[in-house]
This record gives C-alpha cells, structure tokens and sequence, in this order.
C-alpha cells in the first residue's frame, strides 16, 4: 500500500516523460516512492557511513540516463539496480564489505525441550488481522522500532520481498548475495518482528 | 518427524515454498497434529501481513523535497 501515491504519475510513461520534461512535481513524486528503497539496499551493500552519498550519485546518473531508459524492466528494477552498481563500485573503491552474519542469532533454545517439543503453548492472538493489530498506536510504534533495529540487510531484504514484492532472483541479484542467504535473512527479520509483536500481545 | 523446533526454522521456507516435496509434507504432518505450530504459523502469517501493511521506513533525515530539487535543477543544467 503506497502511501504517496500520485494517481498523475501511475502510469510509468507518463512519468518519464514529466521527468525528462523537468516537472518539479514529477521528481518529487519519484523521490518519494523510491528513495527509502534505494537508501535500504544502499546501506546493506556499502554501510551506514557512504550510502546517503551512493544513493545521491545513483540519483544524479539515473535522472542523467533516463533519456535512454528503454522500459525494458520497470522503472523501480532499474533505479535499484543502478543504486547497487553504485553501492558495489564503492564497497570495492573503500575495500569494506558489510557481514551478513551480524544481527544472526539461532532459533530460541529456551521455548524447546531437548527433543524439539515447544515447552510453553502458543495461542492464536487475539487482534489477528492487519487492520485489528494496526489500530493500535503503540503497536505500530514497536513495529517501526524493531525495524529500524535490524541489520540493513535483513530490512533490506524484507523491504523489497514483503513490502515491495520483488523477486527472490532479483533480490539475489540487487544484494549479490545466494538464494539461500536472502531465505534466510528474511527468516531472521520476520521472525524478530513476530517475536516483537508477541512480546507486546504477551504484556496485553 | 518433525518437531516444534523444526517448524520454528523452516516456517518462512514452508510459507514461500522454497522446500523440498518430503520436507514440505513432513512439516505439513507436523501442523496437523500440533495445535501450538499451527497458532504459530497464524502468527507468522499475520506478521507478513502487517509488515505489508505498515511499511515500516528506513530512519533518514534526507530532506526528499530538497533532493528532489536538486536533482530537478541537475537535469535542467545537463540539458543545457
């Protein structure tokens, strides 16, 4: 669910040409629906220090390319992949890589008994739907804030397959990183989010 | 046979697919006969969805509008 969305700009065609016309309403819209992503699969390629200045460049030679765009893929496959060219160049320009290790813990041994049985029971939570959980304020609050605590590559990965839908191919693609990587950092994010929620159901 | 444990590390794996056939039924055999994994896997499906539906952001003190000027009067130099 966008929340900037621009009925104006729906139409991807439309939008490149308000671009390449210099509609100032046209880059703002584009920024808005773009930028967290790009900043997120910049921050898990190259760090938190360099990625504002990778996703600034990566702007700067994607508005400067857009007359050549050929539509070919959509205009949100080709701005990640420019922000993760950009981000790789500099990984290997500063020499740094970013470990996918961080942030990795294994299932809780605490909730199972020695032979893999759960020790406490698990109820179904009682404001199950989306809309139900998201009427509450502090909720929301917790969600966003477990988010932000992750490791970027684990809000990377769960900002482009379950916020954005994009492919698990891609995404391996984007990050450079293994199909079984992206499985499992996605693993890890949802269930440090569910377990937050959890918490929160627990003290409700 | 699967056990809790089992479950609690391949739920995402069960939900996206990405498991092989035997793996898939035996966790599915699992679900039938535990109550706790099935309230669980609920869980996990509900924390998709409000992920989807939060869309919870990266923290940036990025001034987009600013940006999006700048990128705007970038292009207008470059094409002149």
């Amino acid at each position: 669910m966008k929340k900037n969305s621009n009925s104006i700009f729906e139409n991807e065609k439309t939008l490149i040409i308000k671009l390449i016309d210099g509609d100032q309403a046209a880059f703002e819209f584009v920024v808005s629906e773009h930028h967290n992503i790009m900043l997120s699969i910049a921050r898990a390629i190259v760090g938190e220090a360099f990625a504002d200045e990778v996703v600034q460049e990566a702007w700067i030679s994607a508005i400067k390319a857009l007359p050549k765009f050929e539509g070919r893929s959509k205009l949100k496959t080709w701005l990640l992949h420019i922000v993760s060219n950009g981000a790789k160049s500099r990984v290997r320009r500063e020499n740094r890589m970013i470990s996918l290790d961080e942030g990795w813990e294994s299932v809780a041994s605490d909730k199972f008994d020695q032979t893999g049985h759960r020790l406490d029971n698990v109820y179904p939570w009682e404001e199950a739907t989306p809309e139900a959980l998201l009427a509450n304020e502090q909720l929301q609050a917790v969600i966003e804030e477990t988010f932000q605590q992750l490791p970027a590559h684990q809000r990377a990965v769960l900002t482009m397959y379950d916020m954005e839908g994009i492919k698990m191919d891609e995404i391996c693609n984007i990050l450079d990183i293994s199909a079984s990587n992206v499985r499992v950092l996605l693993h890890r994010a949802r269930t440090t989010l569910h377990h937050s929620i959890e918490k929160y159901q627990d003290k409700a | 046979m699967y056990q809790c444990k089992d479950i609690a590390e391949e739920v995402n794996n069960y939900i996206e697919g990405g498991l092989p056939l035997t793996k898939r039924i035996g966790l599915f055999v699992h679900f039938l006969m535990c109550s706790c994994c099935r309230n669980y896997l609920q869980q996990i499906r509900s924390t998709i969805s409000v992920i989807t539906v939060t869309q919870p952001k990266e923290k940036s003190s990025m001034d987009l509008k600013a940006l999006a000027k700048e990128l705007h009067d970038a292009c207008e130099h470059h094409d002149h």
